[in-house]
């Protein structure tokens, strides 16, 4: 008799409590990975690498926000550009509009991109798996279509800003050096990578954990279900907020691209290929392409194709994601918390039940 | 399980720690690998950048293979001072960061003496941040906004090396209308899509048509995302206008005019440039009312233009539209003709020369005013641009009159 | 000339009813393949540019491009079904992601072997019809067309086939365990819904300009259609789409034709705040 597809359980693996040998497995990686990335720029690349690299490091800490928001706490968002684009525009407006200096306009976004994430977490709150994607994705669509429609005229000059063309910020420095903007996303993205596994392994990242692997389950025990999903909302968009500001720094600028559906399905991308929930996955997932994709000179139409198919291969065959499936292998090798009981637990996590 | 993890990861650590240090230590190997062999002296290259994936590809490839054109016709002349010229393109894709960072690539590694580009707006204003801490020549082809030249004119010094040869927001209502004022036109209509650089387009031709007593009838901008055709067409044809501008380049002029054509069989329709300078797009309307297109230069304007075209439709098996082609063509040309008056890449040397210098291109003489803006426009010795009316045959020049 | 209001809420009504059969393939395969498609705009764009290529080879008639479209849609949605969607079916995500990864991969192909720029079909003349209201020809077999396609699926939906569909869409696991050979049906459904997609696209590309990436907003639409109308019933589909094209139109006509989009996902929004479990079946998912 033939079945229906085997109900093969998500392969993510739990991080709460881990036995030490699987923590320094991890941290020797990561020891590995950052000594690479802070040693590189001494083999006197080119300025350009240094600039693929510091923008690879600003999407990865984006990547890397997400994950927080639609891996770990299962909310599906395909409007992450929001908070990300928001912030940017804030630094743009704040800065050369209202003549702010630079790090209070910074904090400012910062703190804006989380107030605009805890307003999309409540909005959000009574809704489940699709219904908060295309939440998501309709409030991102608006703030782009606002951000490209909306135009104003600058003092000197008369020239519109805003639109398409986007807002400048007002950097106090001229061209800044790729050295230090290379230092200064790589330490951003060490920060903010840190501050997330901390922030996931607190209580409050547990219980994330617990609200997205069986809401019924949470309610049941008396977790407030709305409040901690909007605690996720606005501690990713938090950190979305800080990518998107370093962002603007980088480039000078903000525009509507900052805010545009393409961006909210890349920074999904780059989880699922990386491994939802495992927030290293997505920051490894968006260096490796951006890397390949950006920094080898490829023929355009090449390129698209190139990552198109890389795109599906690896999701054929990694469908739990990169980093997902590594960690995967390395605990079953591990072998203590391997086996059946990681299976039953991984059945529930992520509400696999939704797209 | 029983295997021992303890034993079994410290393997691992060991060998992960010195593939790291040989990766650090062989990386310059690994990344410099594509590098181009630094400025070989028989080669003078020039960095082109222009959107060639994601929606604005029509006209980045128009664009590429328009600077691919000039430089083989430059070389046919024989080069610059005995050096053949190349093009090296960078794909844009459409975003500021990805257009900085092509610049920089092309800088940096290609070794480019200039650069041509971009396509959009706030791509170019990226690009100009790069050109001016590179202090490398940049000529702007086709994005028009103020923006550019204004940043010249504020800050001469930083930003001395860029060159726009496309035209300006002003010139470009200038010339429109001038054309309405031909056509007898007392009442108009503007759509577009809503986005800047329309909305801007829209304010200035009000502004400067007002003064031959020509007035909207009907100002309208639909949503880029999910544009409505139907309700502006319909709108617009109510308002009953002597003609329709449609103010989108690109794909939407088509659609909308479509939607047009059924509503108001009757009504004349102004392109101001782009998709409809298709013979194919156009060929796919009705032609119960004139459709006109404005464009840089076209067959029949010069014998330059007209080699041109022919060159470009004998290449590319389709003549040029007149905008995203023919501008960078006319950039790459008037870049080499510097070069060759200069007798240097030099943008110290070069620079100066752009300034004072007349360059002839497809489109006609080109001259740069302090703010390296070159002058479109109706004065005697200006590039005029012209506008054609499509109709069975193709299409035929109506103004400025011959 | 008719009145201006009527002409756009009878072109709404018209696209409206086009945009249904799209809407209709992707809630198909969100509820029997759970799974939502983000490469149904590019089926959207295969079917155009068949159009286009017949209509370049002297066929002008979207009517007869759209089985053809239908047929090539069917045999790549059954190989991405068969490669891809099948295998990976236990991790909805990265099927969804996987997906856009074939839109894109579509799109830069259709760029490659079309070329970027846009390419259009001749629309013919418009008919007059009463009061002058000018009615799109092509608009109007369009809208039957879709409209006649969509009937015959609702019957198929309810005769013994459709049956199977239900099932696996309401519990695979019963399902297979009746003995309905699920993977076969899954492949072939996905396949299927594809085809409905480049049906629309062959009818619709008329309309407008045909260019690679012109299913973007098109996959919105009918995302937004099939999330708010749900899967279970074809005519709330069609009767859905209908309405968001008179609405957009209208919103363009009264309030703004450059926020018409904008109040389009504001209305969706509220919509969602206001009746969070959507309006049917997938309030019933384990989730």
């Amino acid at each position: 008799m033939r079945n229906a597809a085997p109900f093969r359980a998500p392969k993510v693996s739990l991080r709460g409590g881990t036995p030490p040998a699987r923590s320094t497995w991890r941290g020797g990686w990561l020891a590995a990975g950052i000594g690479l990335l802070l040693f590189f720029p001494l083999s006197s690349p080119d300025a350009f690498f240094l600039d693929v690299f510091t923008t690879g490091f600003l999407l990865a800490a984006f990547a890397a926000s997400w994950d927080v928001v639609g891996g770990v706490s299962g909310q599906t968002t395909l409007g992450h550009a929001l908070p990300f684009g928001t912030a940017a525009y804030a630094c743009a407006l704040l800065t050369s509009f209202a003549g702010w200096p630079l790090p209070l306009a910074v904090g400012a976004a910062v703190l804006l991109a989380a107030a605009v994430g805890a307003g999309i977490g409540t909005l959000s709150a009574p809704l489940a798996g699709p219904f908060v994607a295309l939440l998501t994705l309709a409030l991102g669509e608006i703030a782009h279509e606002v951000a490209v429609g909306h135009t104003f005229f600058s003092g000197p000059g008369g020239y519109a800003w805003g639109g398409e063309g986007g807002i400048p910020v007002a950097l106090p420095w001229r061209d800044a050096s790729p050295f230090s903007s290379y230092y200064a996303a790589l330490g951003f993205l060490c920060l903010a990578s840190f501050g997330m596994l901390r922030f996931l392994r607190s209580e409050a990242g547990l219980i994330l954990r617990a609200v997205a692997g069986s809401p019924i389950t949470a309610q049941a025990s008396g977790v407030p279900i709305a409040r901690f999903k909007r605690l996720a909302f606005a501690v990713g968009s938090a950190f979305a907020g800080a990518a998107g500001a370093g962002f603007a720094l980088h480039v000078g600028r903000a525009t509507a691209t900052d805010l545009s559906l393409e961006l909210s399905f890349q920074a999904a991308t780059f989880a699922a290929v990386g491994g939802r929930g495992t927030i290293v996955g997505p920051v490894v997932a968006a260096l490796v392409l951006h890397l390949l994709f950006q920094g080898l000179s490829l023929p355009p139409s090449v390129r698209v194709l190139l990552y198109a198919l890389t795109l599906l291969l690896v999701l054929r065959f990694f469908p739990g994601g990169v980093v997902g499936t590594a960690r995967d292998l390395a605990s079953r090798l591990g072998g203590k918390e391997g086996g059946r009981s990681r299976r039953i637990r991984g059945r529930y996590r992520n509400g696999e039940g939704a797209p | 399980m029983t295997v021992d993890s303890g034993t079994l990861l410290r393997l691992p650590r060991i060998l992960i720690r010195s593939a790291a240090l040989f990766l650090s230590l062989s990386s310059p190997a690994f990344f410099a690998a594509p590098c181009v062999a630094a400025g070989s002296s028989d080669t003078l290259k020039i960095g082109v950048l222009a959107p060639l994936s994601g929606p604005y590809a029509a006209g980045g490839t128009s664009f590429a293979q328009a600077a691919t054109l000039a430089v083989e016709q430059a070389n046919a002349e024989g080069g610059v001072s005995g050096q053949r010229v190349t093009i090296v393109v960078g794909d844009t894709q459409g975003r500021v960061d990805v257009a900085k960072s092509e610049a920089l690539r092309l800088v940096s590694r290609e070794k480019v003496s200039a650069l041509v580009g971009a396509y959009l707006s706030e791509e170019t204003v990226g690009v100009m941040e790069v050109a001016a801490a590179e202090r490398m020549v940049l000529i702007v082809p086709v994005a028009a906004t103020a923006e550019i030249t204004d940043k010249v004119r504020q800050e001469y010094d930083r930003y001395r090396y860029v060159f726009r040869v496309g035209y300006s927001l002003p010139q470009w209502a200038e010339r429109i209308a001038a054309f309405l004022s031909d056509r007898n036109v007392a009442r108009y209509a503007f759509v577009g899509a809503g986005i800047r650089w329309n909305l801007e387009l829209g304010e200035t031709l009000e502004r400067i048509a007002a003064p031959r007593g020509i007035t909207p009838a009907y100002t309208a901008f639909y949503s880029p995302g999910n544009p409505a055709f139907d309700t502006v067409a319909v709108a617009a044809a109510a308002a009953s206008p002597d003609i329709v501008i449609l103010a989108d380049p690109g794909r939407n002029s088509v659609s909308f005019l479509k939607r047009l054509r059924e509503t108001a069989p009757t009504l004349p329709a102004l392109s101001i440039g782009g998709a409809l300078g298709d013979a194919r797009l156009a060929a796919s309307v009705p032609l119960s009312a004139p459709v006109y297109v404005q464009a840089a230069a076209w067959r029949g304007v010069s014998p330059a233009a007209t080699a041109y075209v022919e060159l470009y439709e004998h290449r590319y098996g389709a003549p040029p539209v007149g905008y995203s082609d023919t501008l960078p063509f006319d950039a790459v040309t008037v870049l080499v003709a510097a070069w060759r008056k200069a007798g240097s890449v030099e943008s110290a040397v070069v620079v100066p020369v752009l300034e004072r210098g007349a360059f002839p291109g497809v489109a006609g003489t080109y001259r740069f005013d302090a703010a390296h803006q070159a002058l479109w426009g109706t004065g005697p010795g200006a590039l005029q641009g012209t506008f054609v009316r499509w109709e069975r045959g193709g299409a035929r020049i109506v103004f400025p009159p011959r | 000339m008719a009145s201006p209001l009527l002409q756009v809420l009878l072109d709404g009504l018209l696209a409206g009813g086009t945009y249904a059969l799209m809407a209709a393939g992707m809630a198909l395969i969100l509820g029997v393949v759970k799974v939502i498609n983000l490469s149904h705009g590019a089926f959207f764009t295969l079917g155009a540019y068949v159009a286009y290529a017949l209509a370049a080879r002297g066929v002008e008639s979207p009517i007869a491009a759209a089985p053809l479209a239908a047929v090539i849609a069917f045999a790549f949605g059954v190989f991405l079904g068969k490669s891809f969607v099948n295998p990976v079916r236990s991790h909805p995500f990265a099927l969804t992601v996987g997906t856009l990864a074939f839109a894109l991969l579509f799109e830069q192909a259709a760029q490659m072997v079309w070329g970027p720029h846009p390419l259009s079909i001749d629309a013919g003349a418009p008919w007059i019809g009463p009061g002058g209201l000018v009615v799109r020809r092509w608009g109007v077999i369009a809208f039957f067309s879709s409209a006649a396609l969509l009937g015959g699926l609702k019957w198929l939906l309810s005769a013994r086939p459709g049956l199977s569909l239900r099932l696996i869409a309401e519990d695979e696991e019963i399902a297979g365990s009746l003995g309905m050979d699920v993977e076969t049906i899954r492949y072939l459904t996905f396949g299927g819904a594809c085809a409905m997609a480049a049906a629309a696209g062959a009818l619709l590309s008329p309309s407008g300009a045909v260019t690679p990436t012109m299913g973007r907003a098109p996959l919105l639409l009918s995302l937004v259609v099939v999330i708010v109308a749900g899967m279970d019933s074809v005519a709330a589909i069609f009767l859905l789409s209908i309405g968001l094209g008179i609405l957009g139109n209208a919103c363009a006509w009264f309030l703004s034709p450059q926020w018409s989009y904008v109040a389009l996902l504001a209305a969706v929004c509220l919509l969602l705040s206001a009746r969070p479990a959507g309006i049917v079946a997938l309030a019933g998912r384990r989730d």
